[in-house]
This record gives C-alpha cells, sequence and structure tokens, in this order.
C-alpha cells in the first residue's frame, strides 16, 4: 500500500516503449512485442475472462479484414456507438487499422444524436453495441445515406431479425476470414500506407451549448502525446487499470485505451456503468484514472458508512485520518516525514485507513488521477491523507488530454500544476486565458474551418477557454470557463465553479449551478444526491415517498441550505448565495441537462428552469 | 403529488416505516397514506415489499423504525388482535382459510373478537348477500371450496369483523380472469355500500388501476411513484412496466427495457 512519502516508484519514462509512429503502428509492434500476455480482462456469465494481445490481435485482424471486405476505405469513418466493452477496443484498432477514422457515439445519446453525428462525420459504419443501441439507428437510418452497414457487437434477441444492412460480428470476422485468403496482406498495407498525419480519431465534445463538434486528432498527435503521458508519471505490464468511463470521451481513450497498449497496463472491462463501485473493489486498480464526479462518490459512501458506524470506528478513523492529513501537510510543504509520524502512519492504517481504502477499492493504488471536471481540494486532500497520491490532470478534448499535471512530490491543492513537459502553456496577457501549443493539440473541428481559425492562432496556441493564474513555480489555477463568469448587477467578478466545487463536496449535493449574471445577488440550483439525502430523511423520520416529494421536504431544504451557508462562509459577502431550489425531477445520462459525463449544463439548466429563477429573484 | 385532498379524513398513515427479515431489509422507508371511503392500491413487482407493508400494518411483523397511525391513534407494533378491534381487517395472500372448519364456523371467526351478537348475525346476512355461494356451503369444510371461493371466504370472514379498513392481498392471486373481475367487482360494492376503505396489494396492476382511486408505485422497498390512479395509467413508466404496453420499435420487436425514470 502506498505510503505518501516515499514516492520512488512514481518515476517518469523517457524512453519510447513501443516504436511506431501511427497508433495502427504502435498497437502491432506492441502485439510483437508481449503476443501472450494480457492485455484485456472482462467479465462473461461472472467470470473475468482474459484477452492476451495475440488473440486480441487476432479479432482486429478480422474485423479489420472485414471492414476490408466491405470496401472500408481509407480516411472513411466509422462510428462506435456502444458502452465500454472490449469489442469497442477491438473495433476502434480494426478501423485504425485499414487507415479508416474511428468516432465514438456516447451509449445514452437519443436517435436524434445519433443522426446528427453519423451526418457530420459521414459515417459508413456503424458498430453498435446491441439490440437497444441498434434501435437508435435503425429508426434514423432512411436519413443516413452514406451508412452502408451496421454491425451488432451482441445480438442476443436479433435471431429472427434480418436485414441486409446489419450483420452481427462474428459474421464480419468470418466474412474478414475469406475476404484475407485472398486478399492477403491487404490489412498490414493498409496499415502501412497510414500517415502519421493523416487523421486518426474524432472525438465530439459534449456540446453544454449549442451541437457538438468534432474534434479531429491525428496519428501524431495521439502518438506524441501517450509518449507524454509515460514522461509524467509511467506505468508498465505490471499496472491493473479499470476501463470504465466512455470510450468516446478523450480521458479513457487516450488515458485508457491508448495509454494501456502503449505502455502494457491491463484494461479489466467493468460490467456495465452501475457495478462501477463493487468492480473496483474486485479489480483493485493500480492505477486509476476518474473524473471528480467518482472521486465525490467514493468519499460520500465512506462519509455515510462512517456515521453508521461505531463510537470507536469514528475514533479511529478520526485519529487515523489526522495522522494522514499531518503527512500529507508535511509533504506538500516539501517537508521530510519523521519516524514518528511514519510510525503512526503505519497503526493508523492498521486501525482505519487500510479499511477506509479496501472499501473503496483503492488500497493497491500506486496512484490516482482526477481530470475532465474541476474537483473540490478539500477532496484531493482527503485522498491524500489517506495515502494515496492523487494527481490531478488538466486538460482537454482539444489538448488531446492532459496539458498540466501536478507532480507526485509537490501537490499544490486548488492548483492543476505546471505545464506537461510535452506542451507549453501561457497565459493570454489581455484576459487572462489559458492557451496551450504542441503536437497535441487537435488538428481543428470536422467542418467548421471558421470554428477552428477562432480556436487556434495562426502560430499554434490554442484558445482553451479557460481562465487561469500562474504563479512563481509555474503552476496554474483555473479560475473559471470564459464564458461561464458571473458579472453581477454590482460589477463583481465570480466564479462559479469555485462554489459550485464546494458545494460537490457535501454528499448530499450531486451537482450546482451558480446563477446571478447581471443580477443583484447569486442563487444556485442544485441536484441532491438521492441516495444519502434519502438515508438523511429516513434517519430523522422525515416522510417522503417520491424523488419530488424528498426535495420538497422542509428538513431537506434546510439541509441543503446548511451546506450552502457552510460553503458561504469561505467567500466574501458579494459572493455569497442568497437562495436556491433543488431540481424536483431525478436525472438521468439521457436528459437534455445532463452531460453524458453527468454534470449539469449550464445553459440549459439556465434556460429549462428560467421562470423558477425568474420566481426566486422576483420572491 | 399528495392523496390529502381537502376535506378528506386521513384514515390510515404510514411515516418512514422500515421492516426487515433478519438482515434483509424489506421495506425501506415508506410513507403513506389512505383517505377515508377510498381505495388505495400499492403497485410493485415481485419481492417489491407489498405484502411487507401489509403484514406490519396489522401487526405481524413489527416495524425497524417509522410509525403507523389508524383514526389518529398510534398502532406501530401493538398486538394484531387490538388492531382488529380497532376496525383493521387483513385479507391475507393465500386466503389462509381455516381448512378443516366449515364454512359458516370460519365466519364466525372472523367475528371472534366482537360481543355483539345481532351485529353479527345482521353481517352474516350481508356476506352470504354478497357472496351466495357461501351459503349454499355453509356447512362444507372450508378446505373443500375452489380457489375462488376460498378467496370469497376469505374476505367475507375479513369482514365479519365489521372493519373500517380493509388490507387486501392479493386477492387475484391464482384465479381466472373472470374469477378476478367477479371478486373486483364485489370489493367495490362493498366498497360503495359499506363505506369501507380498502389497501389493495396487487400484481395485477391493470385490474388494480381500474378499481382503485389512488395508487402508490412500490420498487425495492420505496415508493417512486404516487398518482391518482386516473394519473397513473397515463404515465410512460406504467404503461410499459406494469400495463405491458410498449412501443414496438422499428424492428417490430423489442427485447431490452427502457430505464425506469418515473415521472
Amino acid at each position: 500500500m502506498s505510503n505518501l512519502w516515499d514516492l520512488e516508484h512514481l518515476k517518469p519514462r523517457p524512453d519510447i516503449v513501443v516504436p511506431g509512429e501511427t497508433m495502427s503502428a504502435v498497437f502491432w509492434n506492441a502485439v510483437a512485442l508481449r503476443g501472450p500476455q494480457v492485455i484485456m480482462r472482462q467479465k462473461h456469465l461472472g467470470l473475468w475472462r482474459e484477452w492476451t494481445w495475440l488473440q486480441t490481435a487476432q479479432a482486429v485482424r478480422e474485423i479489420g479484414d472485414g471492414l476490408l471486405s466491405l470496401g472500408f476505405k481509407a480516411g472513411n469513418c466509422a462510428s462506435i456507438l456502444s458502452n465500454t466493452v472490449v469489442e469497442w477496443v477491438l473495433a476502434d484498432m480494426a478501423v485504425l487499422s485499414c487507415g479508416g477514422v474511428s468516432n465514438g457515439i456516447y451509449p445514452t445519446d437519443a436517435a436524434e444524436q445519433v443522426q446528427y453525428l453519423c451526418q457530420d462525420s459521414g459515417t459508413r459504419i456503424l458498430f453498435v453495441e446491441d439490440e437497444e443501441q441498434l434501435d437508435k439507428v435503425l429508426a434514423v437510418r432512411e436519413n443516413l445515406p452514406l451508412l452502408t452497414k451496421i454491425i451488432v457487437f451482441d445480438t442476443e434477441g436479433l435471431r429472427d431479425f434480418s436485414d441486409d444492412s446489419v450483420i452481427g460480428l462474428d459474421t464480419l470476422r468470418e466474412l474478414g476470414r475469406i475476404h484475407a485468403k485472398t486478399h492477403p496482406g491487404a490489412l498490414d498495407a493498409r496499415a502501412a500506407a497510414c500517415k502519421a498525419d493523416d487523421l486518426a480519431i474524432l472525438v465530439y465534445t459534449s456540446g453544454t451549448t449549442g451541437k457538438p463538434k468534432g474534434a479531429m486528432h491525428s496519428h501524431r498527435g495521439i502518438v506524441y502525446t501517450i509518449r507524454g503521458y509515460n514522461s509524467i508519471v509511467a506505468q508498465d505490464e505490471h499496472d491493473e487499470r479499470m476501463c470504465f468511463l466512455p470510450l468516446c470521451h478523450i480521458a479513457e481513450r487516450l488515458g485508457g485505451e491508448y495509454f494501456a497498449l502503449y505502455t502494457g497496463s491491463i484494461l479489466n472491462f467493468v460490467e456495465n456503468p452501475e457495478t462501477v463501485p463493487e468492480n473496483v473493489r474486485e479489480i483493485a486498480p493500480t492505477v486509476f484514472t476518474a473524473v471528480p464526479r467518482v472521486w465525490e462518490k467514493f468519499y460520500s459512501a465512506v462519509a455515510i458508512a462512517l456515521r453508521e458506524s461505531g463510537k470507536v470506528q469514528q475514533l479511529a478513523y478520526g485519529w487515523g485520518l489526522g495522522v494522514g492529513t499531518r503527512i500529507a501537510d508535511r509533504v506538500l510543504a516539501g517537508q521530510t516525514v519523521g519516524p514518528l509520524l511514519k510510525l503512526q502512519f503505519q497503526l493508523a492504517k492498521l486501525v482505519a485507513l487500510n479499511n477506509v481504502r479496501k472499501m473503496i477499492g483503492i488500497h493497491r493504488a500506486r496512484f490516482c488521477v482526477t481530470g475532465a471536471a474541476p474537483i473540490s481540494p478539500d477532496l484531493v486532500k482527503w485522498y491524500l491523507a489517506l495515502g494515496v497520491p492523487m494527481l490531478e490532470v488538466w486538460g482537454m478534448t482539444e489538448t488531446c488530454g492532459a496539458a498540466t499535471y501536478t507532480p507526485a512530490d509537490r501537490i499544490k491543492p486548488g492548483m492543476i500544476g505546471p505545464a506537461c513537459p510535452y506542451n507549453e502553456v501561457k497565459l493570454d496577457p489581455a484576459t487572462g486565458e489559458i492557451m496551450v501549443r504542441g503536437t497535441n493539440v487537435f488538428m481543428g473541428y470536422l467542418n467548421l474551418p471558421d470554428k477552428t481559425a477562432e480556436t487556434i492562432t495562426p502560430d499554434g496556441w490554442l484558445h482553451t477557454g479557460d481562465v487561469g493564474q500562474v504563479d512563481g513555480d509555474g503552476y496554474f489555477r483555473i479560475t473559471d470557463r470564459m464564458k461561464d463568469i458571473i458579472i453581477t448587477a454590482g460589477g463583481k467578478n465570480i466564479t462559479p465553479s469555485e462554489l459550485e466545487n464546494d458545494l460537490k463536496f457535501s454528499p448530499y449535493i450531486t451537482d450546482a449551478v451558480v446563477v446571478g449574471d447581471k443580477r443583484p445577488y447569486l442563487i444556485v440550483i442544485v441536484m441532491i444526491d438521492q441516495e444519502n439525502v434519502e438515508k438523511f430523511a429516513q434517519d430523522r423520520d422525515i416522510p417522503f415517498s417520491n424523488y419530488t416529494s424528498l426535495t420538497r421536504a422542509k428538513e431537506v431544504q434546510e439541509l441543503i441550505w446548511g451546506e450552502v451557508e457552510r460553503v458561504n462562509k469561505k467567500f466574501a459577502r458579494v459572493e455569497q448565495i442568497k437562495k436556491f431550489f433543488l431540481l424536483e425531477t431525478q436525472l438521468t445520462a439521457e436528459d437534455d441537462e445532463l452531460t453524458p459525463t453527468m454534470k449539469l449544463k449550464r445553459k440549459l439548466v439556465e434556460k429549462k428552469y428560467a421562470d423558477r429563477i425568474e420566481a426566486l429573484y422576483k420572491s | 403529488m399528495s392523496n390529502a385532498t381537502a376535506g378528506a379524513t386521513v384514515v390510515l398513515k404510514l411515516s418512514n416505516v422500515e421492516s426487515a427479515y433478519g438482515p434483509i431489509r424489506a421495506i425501506r422507508g415508506v410513507s403513506l397514506q389512505v383517505i377515508r371511503g377510498q381505495i388505495a392500491t400499492v403497485l410493485g413487482s415481485n419481492g417489491a415489499g407489498k405484502s411487507t407493508i401489509l403484514k406490519t400494518i396489522s401487526g405481524i411483523i413489527d416495524p425497524r423504525k417509522g410509525s403507523i397511525e389508524f383514526k389518529g391513534e398510534d398502532i406501530t407494533a401493538r398486538d394484531p388482535a387490538l388492531i382488529v378491534q380497532r376496525g383493521l381487517s387483513h385479507v391475507p395472500e393465500g386466503r389462509e382459510v381455516f381448512p378443516l372448519l366449515s364454512v359458516h364456523d370460519n365466519l364466525l371467526m372472523g367475528a371472534y373478537t366482537r360481543k355483539d351478537r345481532d351485529g353479527v348475525a345482521r353481517d352474516m346476512q350481508a356476506v352470504y348477500g354478497y357472496f351466495p355461494i357461501l351459503k349454499e356451503r355453509a356447512t362444507q369444510d372450508a378446505g373443500l371450496l375452489s380457489g375462488g371461493q376460498q378467496q370469497m371466504l376469505s374476505i367475507s370472514r375479513a369482514l365479519m369483523a365489521a372493519p373500517e379498513l380493509i388490507l387486501l392481498d392479493e386477492p387475484s392471486l391464482g384465479l381466472s380472469p373472470r374469477l378476478t373481475r367477479e371478486i373486483f367487482e364485489i370489493v367495490i360494492r362493498i366498497n360503495r355500500e359499506r363505506g369501507t376503505t380498502f389497501l389493495l396489494v396487487e400484481q395485477n396492476a391493470n385490474m388494480a388501476l381500474n378499481v382503485a382511486d389512488f395508487g402508490y408505485v412500490l420498487e425495492n422497498g420505496r415508493i417512486v411513484m404516487e398518482d391518482t390512479c386516473e394519473r397513473l395509467r397515463e404515465k410512460e413508466d406504467i404503461k410499459e412496466f406494469y400495463l405491458g404496453m410498449k412501443e414496438t420499435g422499428v424492428r417490430g420487436e423489442r427485447r431490452w427495457k427502457k430505464k425506469k425514470t418515473w415521472r
């Protein structure tokens, strides 16, 4: 189990682990290098099934040949509409090996969004996970003239269904095997013909405003970035990762899939998005990348379990966490940890902290990485106190993931750290906007040359849209998204995300949107954490029946207001929240108000609840 | 949405009730109310905790938490016999008639807690009026009755306690659609004629929604939805998951299930 004072194992690795200038070349070279080793694991009928590199390679080859047999040309686009499963990776690598362009679509997207993404990307081949995803595509198929074949990973329930343009993955692999006999070497030739500067993948930005935009990444950018990741904190064949975030999101695609293929770390796939908490404990990843939402959930589970536990356990935890916090403080300040404190920490682990780590499933974690959204500094501090190095990275789809990172030995909670060694980061002197330049910066938005020109300056600097500051050590701090900054009627500039992140640290609040642009004061719209608030109500005999009545209960309103007040204390009077209301319907990823990563979309929420906001200001 | 319509009296009120079988929590915080003179229903799949709610109300199971009020009086975890005397009868799932007693004696068992002989005799006649077949078979052993007749007997036995509220657990269990309809028709008659309030638990959602005034949907021991039955019938999730009406989709058949949102 990791200690915070001993970070020897977190070493960068500057050399190239697997050669290759395109992602497909990296994959095939890695196959040659690691043949019989395990690269992926997925549960099938309750048992973890292993995929060696050779098995993976064979499947990718058959799918690739199958695509060739369907007339899939270099530069053509294939999309993947599926949850995070092994087949996603197989299809992705097959498309890239054909010299094609691979695009991911969120499985939570509605049929209309699937249609838009297929049209915009010019999708010719569409991989879908199952019957459910297939139905979405069939509903809009007539509007997709370019789409020639739909390939279904899991054909269960489709035995009686026949359609010329729909085939199962097994059938495609069969087609591939036949095609390979008459066209030996065709796939290898395709892969070899692929150039580093060719377009490799499209990653659609979740689009909190307007239509999603397709960010284009070249093979060069991807390979450069994954090599770069290893130069921050290296992972290798001994590491176990959990693959669970949507693969259409840059974080899991680059930081999970591609980085693991490059380094040989094992990808363990969760059963489905709901089983993540159980699967973490089973897998016990040694390297764990997740979004703040996941870290918040783990923390709430511990906080709630603690409230249920006995007095002795609570005391042990309180003392243990105190020792951990003292160590974290010393390490963060660059001081050494004395032998007595080390001894105390061993005891703290024994009586409490090891159990907490095991309960979450991070007891083997060498380090954890958080990114893709802002995280509360208090939360980072909590993980550090458990003795788990929690590194924050900051980046975006357009920078191929991480652009800044917090080095393990010098974490400043609340700051996103210095620039990653592989790219430059600076502040725009005029606006304070953070700018990034490097090979990892994307090629531009598909079909949107004007937007691309707005985003990348002629000399290669990317406008990130985040406003920040930088300190003497070159550490950056994000103050807010440029377009989210609130200027109250009083003329005060307020960065809502600071308030929102502190609110989200509460186990009772899942997400919050602070409103107040051109208004006399700030108000907040809160999405409660159903499980924890239900428990709160039940423990106190507060009657409620369904979700709506729960949010309306007086005590729940008071509870949330208490949380708001707690956060308010940290801010100056003009920056404080004066009123609030709770969202009364329970939102799911299918709802417009949420991004597929379960964040509230600020603009949409403001628009949809305009009446309630207006009413609150009038009251 | 609340069941407390203006002017109506709440006859039964559950607040945050939790019941468990050993370590297994069957109901996890249920709050609901039943209005006098209404038929209320609790819908839910197998194992949702419907029967547990009824057993907790009638005192067969003591709740771990929460309180139950009947006619303004706290009856939480009271003796079941006392609860019957207060005017609350329970028709258990699977009828549970006394098989070796005659039909007539079974009915008298229902009136065991009563002292008013005249009243008992009057109710006996009323029951025979609702279910003439029971009169024909009054002297036979109850164990010889058909399933439907046993259900009639079980309801009648509850009526013999002259209750104000009857808890009715799955009356349609194992009965033909025609018999089910007949039994429900009589439940409605009893409700209209005698003013008896019902709390009905049913898996046959279609039937329950047609008979009842107000409904609660129970999933995993928690109420996820409550509304008048009229409005519940129009909800998407109710249609798909309880009434078996679903859009067939483009392929004309659909196996996968939508996510329940309960809106």
